[in-house]
């Protein structure tokens, strides 16, 4: 199975080889591209990022596994994400993420069965100051407590 | 020029000159592993730790450029304690395999361990990450990611030297892992210098994996034979085997790489060899002693050339070195008086090159034939063709193969002579039916020089003595002219290059001194 881009994600594409001075620079935005049409970065966008790009697969890859925002597994409806950083963990997030566990029983890194929820834990959100933070999808929630995140979650369909 | 000092030491060196290499140049070792003379500096293993007066943290002595009046320490207390630190943190995740791991000998941890280790372990055994283990990832590479390090020396080499881009560091924090991307493999054919560069035993060589400890083997300078560019290679033996070929750095030849079909040329010292003296009496075999052998071949060929200008010929080769095809060129022209003279390329011959290091010819020294006044190509065919007429009687042919003929082409050319006579390394179409087989020394059994495609006369240097009865192919060829009335007192290879370039214009003036180990061009 090989990875083609939509016919407007080619032309976004095309638009950001001209973009940059570097080539490479292409990568990072290639990759949320291929996220945005896929909802993750398959093997097969790696390979036809890398090739479009002119460089390796392994180039491709050591840069989507370094950030935490790039999916190399499909994820659920919701993609629940919750800083274990320094701010948020000195606020209690491991607890947070414990709780999230449990309720929705799959351990971070999983989905729910149902396919609705990925939980998972990530590196700083950059929100240190509304400290503990999650993402959901492309929302944050900030200052977050055992109570409101049961609300949030309760609340998606 | 900035002047600075190292340890109290005041030094002078070139403007842009890093921390680390000033220090070499006083002799003072400033420990690494990510930084490689030859790849871009990454700054990343942060081994090489010194403190600079003035600076509140301590530097990275290979990414700090010296300035003047710069006052550098390295052997501090605080240097010590960070280094110490340094080397913590990189073994907390690193497996203990020395006993079985093939750098244990050559590996950057054992060795700064004893220098810089020596700490009580903080980490409990059980929250350390394993990797995979043992995978192969392609070309002569088996890689073992738990023993990597991170210091991102491979990523660099396919990067920057090759451009393939083949490895890369996958995640992040203790997570990253050095890996390929599943389904391509290392694809270029330089991959041994990988388990070179690596400075633990993450990436490890196939080939000589679980062969030999490393301290075990003995090293001697050489070249390699695998093509006309001669690169400078250390051959490592133990005792009369030949274990593997490591590139030897020469700015001008190879910097500080090879290509793995050079890497695999060392199993021609070790396997199909002829080991003894042997002639060949209504089709078989018959050992027989090299005190009777030589004055048989030397009383054939004269008598051959007694019975005709034309009627002995010689084939050289050009996996013979300088001092060899001097000799052989010799006794053909002034003791054999004949112009059946010229050298065959050993098959597959001419092939693939790529711009880099490998050449098509894959002969390390055709250029030096070519300059020695034997020639190939048409005169070869010329040979094969006077060959096959049946006016030859006598031929003595050097190496294992002649031209690109198969075994059936080269048992039928070779029986329209009545007598064949060969010096060759190993078992191969000629030996099959030549009537006698002199075995002669490998290249790591043997010293001289060879002519790389670019004219540079190098030296290769003897390991150990010739295996089994096999004989040093100058020594040979002496005691053969010898029986043919030459009176020459050649003793070694070093006085046949004495007078070889006191004859030959492209040699003029050179000795085993100016060549060197690096090699001089000669003369065009
Ligand atoms: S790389 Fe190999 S020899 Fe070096 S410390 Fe690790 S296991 Fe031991
Ligand atoms: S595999 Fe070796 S060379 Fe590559 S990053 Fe790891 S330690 Fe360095
Ligand atoms: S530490 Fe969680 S947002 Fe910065
Ligand atoms: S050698 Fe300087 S940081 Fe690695």
């Amino acid at each position: 199975m090989s990875f083609e881009f939509s016919d407007a994600g080619r032309r976004e594409f095309d638009r950001l080889l001209t973009r940059y001075p570097d080539r490479m620079a292409v990568v990072l935005p290639a990759l949320h591209l291929a996220q945005r049409e896929l909802g993750y970065v398959s093997d097969e966008a790696i390979v036809h990022i890398a090739e479009r790009v002119g460089t390796s697969p392994a180039y491709v890859e050591g840069v989507a596994t370094f950030y935490t925002m790039y999916n190399r597994k499909p994820v659920g409806k919701y993609h629940v994400q919750i800083c274990r950083n320094i701010s948020c963990s000195l606020l209690g997030a491991e607890h947070l993420i414990e709780h999230v566990s449990k309720k929705l029983g799959v351990a971070p890194g999983e989905t729910t069965p149902d396919g609705k929820f990925t939980l998972s834990k990530v590196e700083c959100l950059g929100s240190c100051g509304t400290a503990p933070v999650m993402m959901v999808n492309d929302d944050y929630h900030e200052n977050l407590t055992a109570g409101s995140i049961d609300r949030i979650l309760d609340g998606l369909k | 020029m900035p002047n600075l000092t190292i340890n109290g030491i005041a030094v002078a060196v070139p403007d842009g000159t890093t921390i680390l290499n000033a220090a070499k140049t006083i002799g003072v070792h400033v420990p690494h592993y990510c930084y490689h003379p030859r790849l871009s500096i990454a700054g990343n293993c942060r081994m090489c730790l010194v403190e600079v007066e003035k600076f509140p943290k301590l530097q990275t002595a290979c990414s700090t450029v010296v300035t003047e009046g710069m006052i550098v320490r390295t052997d501090t207390e605080k240097v010590r304690k960070a280094v110490t630190g340094v080397l913590e943190l990189i073994l907390i995740h690193h497996p203990i395999d020395c006993p079985i791991c093939d750098q244990a000998g050559e590996c950057g941890l054992q060795n700064y361990y004893m220098t810089y280790g020596l700490h009580k372990s903080r980490y409990a055994l059980e929250d350390k990450v394993h990797k995979k283990k043992v995978q192969d990832i392609g070309g002569q590479i088996v890689l073992d990611a738990e023993r990597c390090i991170l210091c991102s020396r491979c990523v660099r080499f396919l990067d920057e030297v090759t451009q393939t881009r083949e490895l890369h560091i996958f995640s992040r924090g203790d997570h990253s892992e050095i890996s390929v991307f599943p389904g391509r493999p290392l694809s270029n054919d330089y991959t041994g210098n990988l388990a070179d560069i690596c400075p633990v035993g993450a990436l490890t060589s196939k080939d000589f994996r679980f062969k030999c400890r490393v301290w075990f083997l003995k090293g001697a300078e050489s070249i390699c034979t695998g093509c006309s560019n001669g690169c400078n290679v250390e051959a490592h033996f133990k005792g009369d085997i030949l274990y593997r070929l490591k590139p030897r750095e020469n700015e001008a030849v190879n910097r500080s790489w090879m290509c793995d079909f050079g890497r695999l040329e060392y199993k021609k010292a070790n396997d199909a060899r002829l080991l003894a003296p042997f002639v060949r009496e209504g089709g078989a075999e018959k050992a027989v002693s090299w005190g009777a052998l030589v004055p048989r071949v030397a009383l054939e060929l004269s008598r051959a050339a007694e019975a005709g200008p034309d009627a002995a010929a010689v084939i050289a080769s050009p996996q013979l070195s300088n001092e060899e095809l001097y000799l052989a060129r010799r006794i053909a022209t002034e003791l054999l008086g004949t112009r059946n003279l010229a050298f065959t390329h050993r098959a597959p011959g001419d092939g693939f090159e790529d711009g880099f290091l490998i050449r098509a010819d894959k002969n390390p020294n055709s250029r030096g034939a070519r300059l020695l006044g034997i020639p190939d190509g048409a005169a070869f065919d010329a040979l094969v063709e006077r060959i096959a007429a049946g006016t030859v009687r006598a031929l003595l042919v050097f190496g294992n193969v002649v031209g690109s003929f198969t075994e059936a082409e080269t048992a039928a050319l070779l029986s329209k002579v009545p007598f064949v006579a060969q010096v060759g390394t190993n078992d191969g179409p000629v030996s099959k039916v030549a009537t006698a087989v002199m075995p002669s020394a490998s290249f790591a059994e043997r010293g001289g020089t060879f002519t790389s495609h670019a004219g540079r006369v190098q030296r290769f240097r003897a390991g150990f003595a010739p295996r089994g009865k096999a004989r040093n192919t100058v020594d040979l060829l002496v005691e053969l002219a010898n029986r043919m009335g030459a009176g020459w007192t050649f003793a070694g290879e070093a006085s046949v290059f004495h007078a070889l370039s006191a004859t030959e214009a492209p040699f003029a003036g050179m000795t085993y001194e100016s060549v060197g180990s690096q090699g001089q061009e000669c003369k065009p």
